[in-house]
């Protein structure tokens, strides 16, 4: 299995603060990659990286064989990036906005295509006609993933997917999330919710102040730190990062 | 704490944010300006008027009245510094547009021949006095000077009256015919018509159009600071910038969609405009229209101010962009559109009270620089024939646009859309110099 992303020294300064501090991992196709870490350690900003929204300060980054500095347009064709917190336009309904983001991708029957297989994905009913405005938080993320998922991304990038979300509507998101890994998708998602990325993630890498502090497939991390889940894993891994510094 | 001490301290922190305290620095230092700018106009136009009298009477008695008025108005001795006088008893029209343009002089007086025997004759016969005027559009101000005309004369007026009939007497007769009055507009004379016609006649290009090119800016630039602000609080603006677009694309799609939405907007204003303007213009100026004065505007005219008034709102629009990436949320956006109405409001203002042509040179250039300027003088300028000057604008206007729609599209391919300027690594180095010191 090749790999869909490199990450090599890859540095984020914002002024005179470094934001990330020279990470190197790599995901591989078709994987369920998870970046996990405290507030502010540098998950977004890795995320906004890779997506080709903020510029590298030093490092390289390349995904599915494109450089995201030299080639973003290359990457925006592969990728699709659902960050924290997002949501649409709120004058549109819910189908307007899946048409509107579909015409980006295709046209024709391909684009109609693309339509239903979001339609589905959304499962909204007769709201899908209604004003996103009204959505609920769960109706809005189902909107966005599906929108996500559209186009049949390569490498799907999701930024706290179930954040804020209730259970009910948490769990069927993490069914959708899988459903879109098993057709090939590679996925990296960030989150605090150690319980999904157990779940759900076939490898983590843990970030803490902006460097790499640990990475493995759950179980190795489990077994290395003689810990019952990933929730003491991530805890004492920070504390022991923290140490060292 | 005090409750109300409380959250009205919370909302000033979040109303005076350095954007908007920076907005208002700015507005201040404008109007300032404009103040300054108005007020030498002001006393421009309250200063003795430079007057071209002929005089084609043998006799020097009416240049002798005349002189007697002038001085009384403006103070003694102002006459021989401000009137130019000629002595020539048959000089025709073109002549006396010909000796004013060199002179550079707006008004002339001619005192006909017989002006002296006439009014001392048994009966009297009123003398003759024709007045001359040089239009230049110069906006509210701009016919002001051609007031003192008819002043001077009615003085005259009563002064001859007065000598006639005697100082107990009222001053009843009326020594003067002052009705011929001749304006030249573009170098054509137009006969018995007066600056004011000629003003109220013009008036719907050199007032509306400045006005409606404000209304416009403001409410495009409203739109497009909106739209930035409004992406950055929905949270979509990551998504966008995430397709596989180019950055270009999304900055052309945002500026076509806010300039058609400003063109129809624009448009519908124009026409509302044009017909409350035009009945009310009919009213007061009769018969004195653009195509009696020569100056309608032909197709390739209106051609050139659509190209202006495009170009303006391009860079109207671009400007706005630039603004709007620096915005948080769409109420942070709604201050940041303070500068580009003052910079709109301001080319109206001069426009409107002085006009082009009475500007000083530091005034042009200034004024020359902002690109709103343009639209809102084009038609004078096509009016009144400045065709180099509508070409100088466009020119600019092509360049200014270009550069701003550059900047535009590099500030879009950078982080401080996402960062804002507080990431920014040079804004950094800037507080860090000030936090260092202190």
């Amino acid at each position: 299995m090749s790999d869909a992303l490199i990450l090599k020294d890859v540095c984020k300064r914002y002024g005179d603060r470094d934001a990330v501090k020279g990470i190197s991992f790599s995901v591989k196709e078709g994987e369920i990659f998870g970046l996990l870490g405290p507030n502010g350690a540098g998950k977004t900003t890795t995320l906004r990286m890779i997506s080709t929204i903020l510029q590298i300060t030093s490092g390289t980054i390349n995904v599915c064989g494109y450089d995201v500095a030299t080639e973003p347009d290359s990457v925006r064709k592969v990728i699709s990036y659902l960050p924290e917190d997002a949501g649409a336009y709120k004058d549109l309904t819910g189908r307007e906005y899946l048409k509107f983001i579909a015409n980006f991708f295709a046209e024709g029957k391909e684009r109609e295509e693309m339509l239903e297989k979001a339609l589905k994905v959304a499962d909204l009913g007769e709201r899908i006609d209604s004003k996103v405005d009204t959505y609920s938080k769960g109706m809005m993320r189902r909107l966005l993933i599906a929108r996500a998922i559209m186009p049949s991304p390569k490498f799907a990038i999701l930024d706290e997917v179930t954040s804020g979300l209730d259970v009910i509507n948490a769990f069927e998101i993490r069914e959708i999330i899988k459903e879109i890994a098993s057709s090939g998708v590679t996925i990296l998602m960030s989150s605090h919710n150690m319980f999904e990325v157990e779940l759900m993630c076939n490898r983590v890498a843990m970030i803490n102040n902006g460097k790499i502090i640990e990475i493995g497939t759950p179980d190795e991390l489990k077994e290395k730190f003689s810990a019952k889940n990933l929730e003491e894993v991530f805890i004492k891994a920070v504390k022991q990062s923290e140490g060292e510094q | 704490m005090n409750a109300l001490w409380n959250i009205t301290k919370k909302e000033l922190k979040e109303l005076l944010t350095p954007s908007s305290i920076v907005s208002v620095v700015i507005v201040v230092v404008m109007f300032a300006a404009l103040g300054t700018m108005i007020n030498s106009t002001v006393e421009d136009v309250t200063s003795p008027s430079e007057i071209l009298l002929i005089n084609q009477d043998s006799d020097g008695y009416g240049v002798e009245i005349f002189n007697q008025v002038y001085d009384a108005v403006y103070g003694e001795g102002m006459a021989e510094e401000y009137v130019t006088y000629v002595t020539e008893s048959d000089i025709s029209d073109q002549q006396i547009y010909d000796l004013m343009t060199e002179l550079g002089m707006s008004d002339a007086m001619v005192i006909a021949s017989g002006f002296s025997s006439n009014i001392h004759s048994d009966p009297m016969v009123p003398g003759v006095i024709d007045q001359y005027y040089i239009y230049t559009s110069a906006g509210m101000f701009g016919s002001t000077t051609s007031m003192i005309l008819p002043e001077i004369i009615s003085n005259m007026n009563y002064l001859i009256s007065t000598e006639l009939l005697g100082p107990e007497e009222v001053p009843k007769l009326n020594p003067i015919s002052y009705t011929n009055t001749n304006t030249f507009v573009n170098g054509n004379m137009a006969e018995g018509v007066t600056p004011a016609l000629v003003d109220g006649a013009v008036m719907g290009q050199t007032m509306m159009m400045p006005i409606i090119i404000m209304i416009i800016i403001v409410m495009i630039g409203s739109i497009v600071i909106g739209s930035v602000g409004n992406e950055k609080e929905n949270k979509t603006l990551e998504t966008l910038l995430t397709l596989p677009v180019k950055r270009t694309v999304i900055v052309a799609g945002k500026l076509l969609a806010s300039a058609i939405t400003g063109l129809v907007f624009g448009a519908a204003y124009m026409l509302g405009m044009m017909m409350y303007m035009g009945s009310l213009m009919n009213t007061m100026t009769g018969d004195v229209t653009l195509e009696s004065l020569g100056m309608a505007l032909g197709l390739v005219d209106w051609a050139m101010v659509l190209v202006v008034l495009f170009l303006a709102i391009l860079s109207a629009l671009g400007l706005c962009m630039i603004l709007g990436a620096f915005t948080k949320n769409y109420k942070a956006a709604q201050t940041m559109t303070l500068p580009i109405s003052v910079l709109a409001m301001i080319p109206m203002f001069i426009l409107m009270f002085m006009g082009w042509e009475s500007l000083s040179v530091v005034a042009k250039v200034l004024l020359f620089i902002i690109p709103f300027t343009h639209p809102m003088m084009v038609m004078n300028n096509l009016m009144f024939g400045n065709i180099e000057l509508v070409i100088l604008g466009m020119g600019y206007l092509l360049v200014f646009t270009a550069v701003i729609i550059y900047i535009t599209v590099r500030l879009y391919k950078s982080d401080i859309l996402i960062t804002g300027l507080s990431q920014n690594p040079y804004v950094v180095k800037f507080k860090n110099m000030f936090t260092k010191k202190s």
